[in-house]
């Protein structure tokens, strides 16, 4: 018996369940998925949906994947209408459709109760290699491997085999990418079985109204905290360095933000055309940052994540663009404009909700891949570095955190030194802060890292980062803090004057090395702003050297005892406070 | 096998917890078992201990063992109390703990808060010195420079001074010249070195391990000495031993170094508890469900054995800080008798995470607290008597929580106040069923197939409701549930565990070398048990071995007969691995090479154990109720006249149909309608759950 408002103790049970579910889904693809990339990077998400396609709880993965897997669902019902059946499985890796690369492979599983569809169980997870080439830059889809439209995997619980014949002839691990399948079939079959429990246990009605009364309240709370953002179009813009082939072209990033009542609008349509280099993501994608950006500024700890919290938002994002490209364009690095696209959003923000938002962050994933041959077993292999993490900007009433991963990733953890030297011919001289990366500001942002590491073999390193020139900003009067690059060590010499930082197919000799360098953070409110004490602890922990200290704060500190003259600071922080009140720069 | 008998004087645990110190005493003349319960006395615990022991009308004189566990570490660490320290790590690395594994787990909150370190970076001085992974020294160490760094950390007066330098897992000889030199420099401080704590790979892992101890270390080091005068003033003749967060015991002498492994003495020694019964009452596999004031902890018993695990974060998954030793696996959730019920603005009913704590404490206590809570939900209900809390040394006010449950669940959402309550309880129990399940899914258990073993204050109460979420059939509630952790100690054994990374291929592998290297641990841990002046009955020593398929990160632990390596079976090995793997991923790869990453060893010096029998024997196989109350079950939708036993009454063979409640000192035992229970002849509650929920 179908009720208006289900029963508030019901519902709390169904919130409860499909977070519960979510997660064991989760634990299920982990626990038995057999690439790294799934069970340390987290590079997946698992999840329920409504009959029609709307997210009812996600298991996260990674945050930005908050939008693919929903999109997906909905253009598989848009492609087989009625023909869906009990037993059926679904399958795409279509760029277009889930708006990131070919890797993605999302297996959707309808869930019928008494020959009516309930809903779907979605796993999308990364698989370490779907065909394509094996290197270096690629300008089309059709270079990035096997494209898979639309189809059933399953028809009525009959495996496709023809299918499972191509998947096999067109990877290159196919034993393991057959193993990460069975690992995506699990998750989904365990959501399955998990959801018509719940439907068991208290009635398929009540557990549908409790969805759309959890989605209600959800999108009760996202118009509340919208209504609390004054009104107004808002804009602001960033670049990208460039695109990998056209080099030193920066790549615009426009957004606006409109703020009515208690709905948003976050409009996309000015940020840079489709480029020729493989940064591009399909226009999923340019919901998802959207939607990302949507989330952190009105329900960032609210769960289970579902489709309620987004209906006040509206995104406009015209065809075409970085973040809604279209065939053919290339896709393989698609993570990380968006990201830029996200801190944007907040940069824009910034004037209505200085108190809800963050100044800009390191915004690259900062990865070093490297290949060669390990003379100790003699064979060839492929590592990487990272993902880094780095400078996250500061808020107005805090620090930015340091040494933290990029808004692309979630909990993605780095590689210990000791695994990575006794896996590979590395030796690593420095895994440190870089003291003074913070922008400056009343609140200062984190710090980045630097990673140097020495060749014990000769090596090749490629990387594909971003955000050199355009330094995380800071906000409200904050300052820049220092951007990400890229150093090499050849005969003994170090040079970083690269135009960009990336760095295609460098070899190494034995000694020689490189260095990636995260950027920090932006500040936030004017540095003379910042107290004495506060400065003087920076300086005493050596998160800013006294140059710097001078340099941004006025504060004057004895280079070997770090210790801080009061009196000649003040004089100076007033000097250059009445400096800049008769309009000159408080940088000084 | 059976446990040989137990013999000489007295054996005396304590077990220190948050609200309260218990005190448990074996006396194997006799067979009595003694309880004792005294308020933990935090300004100077020694006080509880001694207190409690008065209680239970027992005296250090007469011990031969006293056993102890003690929430001191865990606290210094989480209050942030601990002593002035200094981390000396390898050049170019300084900013390894602070910088931590860069993962951001709260990922949409811009307000993320990063795990706090607990020595400050102007407190971490590099040494220009470099091990190489093979364990051969790149840059070899400056004994000057180590010297001149003690002279300047005498300068800072530092109390303690922890060490890391990378590859010391495979090398330690540049950790063990800097220890030495800094000791001779600082006198009186509390030096100590990641190598003697943890030899696996991981650098900030093993340096937050050893920042740990540093921390902690000379608090809990002048603790255990305050104990130890104690124990002296009372003529006390026998072996200190302390309870570490594997549940096994440890020499004091060692306690006093090696701090970090009593962080989680008291959860663990619940386990061990639970093992103990177990293996008594012919039980396999079964979950500890410990529920308190504001915490349901679970640790799991499989095959008899209760599974433990290399690391574990402290103070929570988002901002905790990893320690890298063996420890009880123990899954917690938010939720306890304090979990504080709410509406939320959109009108949704939330029960938890936040705790009324013991302070202001549920509204039902009148000390403050005008939230309602579960354990309002609990009295409203007529689930617990409101004159017999806690023993009745504490009264509870049913219109206080009828008030609370009203005015901030009921009227908001428009139901009735009952109706409220039980859907609070239903609530909090799906909830503690994450815990549980947790704990046995994540290794690809199935939690339905094990036995709950309720224990903790409010764990017997909520335990049929929390069952039958998961669709576990049976449940044991132990005679003093509420002393299960202190019980549990007299039931540990002495442990050691040591863990060497070796990183190797299976195939190439020299076994001779892994021989030795187990040998050489096992030599150290008999040298260990042997120490500690405690009699043991045996000396045994398990070997494991993490490994992973070639190109693989995460490893498995796979328990290996020592003869394997002796044989040089390295199919055999290679065959458990894929067994293992198989059980826990739910995959394997016979056709892929495998590789060793550490070579673990635990020793254990076998304690002769109490008997499980009743601590006051007694009862009745037909017991009278001691009285009859009106108790509301949603199974039924209304309150039932139900019958109410004191625990006391039930002898053995007794048997009862729910609904029914059993009360005892300090907890209550509710059967929900369609359970029954028995009683065997250790004096447990054996529940058989009943079919059906809300």
């Amino acid at each position: 018996m179908s009720e208006r408002s289900p029963d508030p103790v019901v519902t709390e049970l169904v919130r409860n369940g499909v977070i519960a579910i979510t997660e064991e889904m989760k634990t299920n693809l982990t626990r038995t998925a057999y690439n790294m990339i799934i069970y340390e990077a987290l590079d997946f998400t698992v999840g329920l949906f409504t009959a029609k396609g709307e997210t009812v709880s996600i298991g996260l993965g990674l945050p930005m994947f908050i939008r693919g897997m929903a999109e997906t669902v909905k253009a598989k019902l848009r492609h087989f209408g009625d023909d869906i059946g009990p037993g059926d499985i679904l399958l795409t890796n279509d760029a277009y459709i889930t708006g990131s690369h070919l890797n993605h492979l999302t297996f959707s599983m309808p869930i019928f109760d008494d020959g009516i569809l309930v809903g779907f169980a979605v796993c999308m997870a990364h698989w370490p290699d779907i065909g394509g080439t094996l290197d270096g830059m690629t300008t089309d889809i059709y270079s990035e491997g096997l494209q898979i439209p639309i189809l059933k995997y399953q028809r009525a619980g009959k495996v496709n085999r023809d299918l499972l014949d191509i998947l096999r002839m067109n990877v290159r691990l196919p034993e393991r990418a057959m193993g990460d399948l069975r690992a995506q079939l699990t998750a989904i079959a365990s959501g399955e079985r998990r959801f018509l429990e719940l439907i068991r246990r208290y009635g398929r009605e009540e557990v549908l109204d409790s969805i759309a009364t959890i989605m209600d309240q959800s999108e009760a709370a996202a118009r509340a905290r919208a209504l609390a953002i004054p009104d107004g179009v808002y804009e602001a813009e960033s670049f990208m360095d460039d695109d990998g082939v056209d080099i030193a072209q920066p790549v615009p990033i426009r957004v606006r933000a409109i703020v009515d009542g208690d709905r948003v609008t976050v409009d996309l349509s000015d940020v840079s055309e489709q480029v020729k280099g493989f940064y591009n993501s399909g226009v999923t994608t340019g919901f998802a940052c959207s939607q990302v950006a949507f989330k952190c500024l009105t329900s960032p700890t609210d769960y289970p994540i579902n489709d309620g919290s987004f209906r006040n938002l509206e995104v406009v994002v015209p065809m075409g663009r970085i973040v809604s490209a279209e065939k053919p364009a290339p896709m393989r690095w698609w993570m990380t404009f968006p990201m830029t696209i996200v801190d944007t959003v907040f940069k824009a923000l910034a004037p209505a909700i200085p108190e809800r938002i963050v100044a800009g962050h390191h915004a690259d994933l900062i990865i070093g891949m490297l290949n060669g041959v390990n003379p100790e077993t003699s064979e060839f292999y492929i590592a990487f570095i990272g993902p880094t993490g780095g400078g996250w900007g500061a808020k107005q009433a805090e620090d930015g955190n340091s040494a933290t991963i990029c808004m692309n990733d979630g909990d993605t953890h780095n590689s210990p030194v000791e695994q990575l030297e006794a896996k590979y011919p590395l030796l690593f001289e420095a895994h440190a802060l870089r003291p003074d990366s913070c922008g400056a500001g009343r609140q200062r942002g984190g710090l980045g890292i630097e990673n140097v590491v020495q060749a014990r073999a000769p090596l090749t390193v490629n990387t594909q980062i971003d955000r050199v020139h355009c330094a995380p900003w800071g906000l409200g009067g904050g300052g820049d803090a220092m951007g990400n690059a890229v150093a090499l060590r050849r005969e003994g010499t170090w040079r970083d004057d690269f135009p960009n930082a990336k760095v295609f197919t460098a070899r190494l000799g034995p000694g020689e090395a490189f260095a990636l360098r995260s950027g920090g953070g932006g500040g936030f409110g004017p540095p003379l702003e910042r107290s004495i004490e506060a400065v003087a602890h920076d300086v005493r922990q050596g998160y800013v050297t006294p140059e710097a200290a001078f340099r941004d704060y006025g504060v004057v500190c004895d280079a070997a005892t770090l210790a801080v003259d009061v009196e000649a600071s003040e004089k100076i922080r007033a000097a250059k406070a009445t400096l800049a009140a008769a309009g000159g720069s408080a940088e000084g | 096998m059976a446990d040989p008998e137990i013999t000489g004087g007295l054996r005396l645990a304590a077990d220190i917890g948050g609200t309260f110190t218990d005190i448990a005493a074996f006396d194997p003349a006799t067979g009595a078992l003694r309880l004792g319960k005294a308020l933990s006395t935090p300004a100077h615990l020694v006080d509880g201990i001694a207190a409690g022991v008065d209680r239970a009308d027992v005296a250090f004189s007469d011990a031969a063992l006293f056993l102890h566990g003690s929430t001191i570490a865990i606290n210094t660490m989480l209050e942030r109390t601990g002593a002035r320290a200094a981390l000396v790590i390898t050049k170019g690395f300084r900013d390894i703990y602070e910088i931590g594994r860069v993962n951001r787990p709260d990922s949409y909150n811009l307000f993320f808060k990063k795990h706090r370190p607990l020595i400050e970076r102007a407190m971490c001085f590099e040494l220009d010195e470099r091990m190489l992974a093979e364990g051969e020294p790149l840059t070899p160490l400056d004994e000057s420079e180590v010297r001149a760094l003690g002279e300047k950390l005498a300068g800072l007066d530092v109390e303690a001074v922890a060490i890391l330098l990378l590859h010391s897992y495979r090398n330690p000889d540049h950790e063990k010249r800097t220890k030495a030199i800094l000791e001779s420099s600082l006198p009186g401080a509390f030096v100590t070195a990641s190598y003697e704590l943890s030899q696996e790979y991981r650098e900030f892992e093993r340096c937050s391990t050893v920042a740990a101890n540093a921390y902690i270390g000379p608090g809990v080091r002048r603790y255990l000495d305050e104990i130890g005068e104690h124990l002296q003033t009372q003529s006390f003749p026998g072996a200190f031993l302390v309870v570490q967060s594997t549940g096994g015991l440890y020499d004091v002498a060692q306690a006093r170094h090696d701090c970090v492994h009593m962080l989680e003495s008291g959860p663990a020694a619940g386990v061990i508890a639970g093992r103990a019964l177990a293996r008594a009452a012919g039980i396999e596999n079964a979950i500890t469900f410990d529920m308190g004031g504001t915490t349901a902890k679970s640790g799991v018993i499989y095959g008899g054995e209760a599974l433990t695990t290399g690391s574990a974060m402290i103070g929570g998954y988002e901002q905790g800080l990893p320690v890298q030793i063996a420890m009880m696996d123990i899954f917690e959730v938010g939720t306890g008798g304090g979990s504080i019920a709410r509406t939320d603005a959109q009108g949704a009913l939330r029960v938890g995470p936040e705790s009324a704590g013991a302070t202001p404490g549920p509204a039902c206590y009148g000390s403050g607290g005008t939230a309602p809570t579960v354990t309002d939900a609990n009295l409203i209900l007529g689930r617990i008597a409101p004159d017999r809390f806690l023993g009745g040394a504490m009264t509870l006010d049913p219109d206080a929580a009828f008030e609370a449950m009203k005015t901030d669940i009921a009227d908001p959402l428009g139901m009735g106040v009952v109706e409220a309550a039980a859907g609070v309880l239903q609530i909090a129990a799906t909830a503690m069923s994450f815990a549980v399940k947790g704990v046995s899914t994540e290794r690809g258990l199935d939690a339905g197939e094990f036995v709950l073993v309720a224990c903790g204050g409010a764990g017997p109460l909520h335990a049929s409701a929390v069952a039958r979420e998961i669709g576990m059939r049976e449940i044991v509630v132990p005679p003093a549930p509420g002393h299960f952790s202190a019980i549990g100690m007299l039931h540990a054994d002495l442990r050691y565990d040591y863990v060497r990374t070796w990183f190797a291929r299976l195939s190439e592998a020299p076994l001779d070398e892994v021989e030795r290297l187990y040998a050489e641990m096992e030599a150290q841990g008999r040298a260990a048990v042997s120490a500690t002046g405690a009699e043991v009955t045996e000396i045994v020593a398990g070997r494991a071995a993490d490994m992973r398929y070639v190109g693989q990160e995460h490893a498995v632990t796979v328990e290996l007969p020592a003869g394997l390596f002796a044989a040089g079976d390295r199919d055999a090995i290679k065959t458990r691995f894929d067994e293992v793997h198989a059980v826990r991923y739910g995959t394997s790869a016979p056709e892929e090479p495998a590789e060793l990453v550490s070579l673990r060893t635990t020793v254990a010096g076998l304690l002769a154990k109490p008997p499980m029998v009743r601590g006051a024997d007694g009862g009745s196989a037909d017991p009278a109720p001691l009285e009859t109350r009106r108790i509301y079950f949603s199974e039924t939708g209304d309150f039932v006249v139900t019958p109410v036993y004191a625990r006391v009454d039930l002898g053995a063979g007794a048997d009862l149909d729910g609904p029914a409640v059993i009360e005892e000192e300090a907890s209550t035992t509710l059967l929900l309608p369609g359970d029954s229970l028995g009683v065997d002849g250790y004096g447990n509650l054996r529940i058989r759950v009943g079919s059906g929920g809300r």
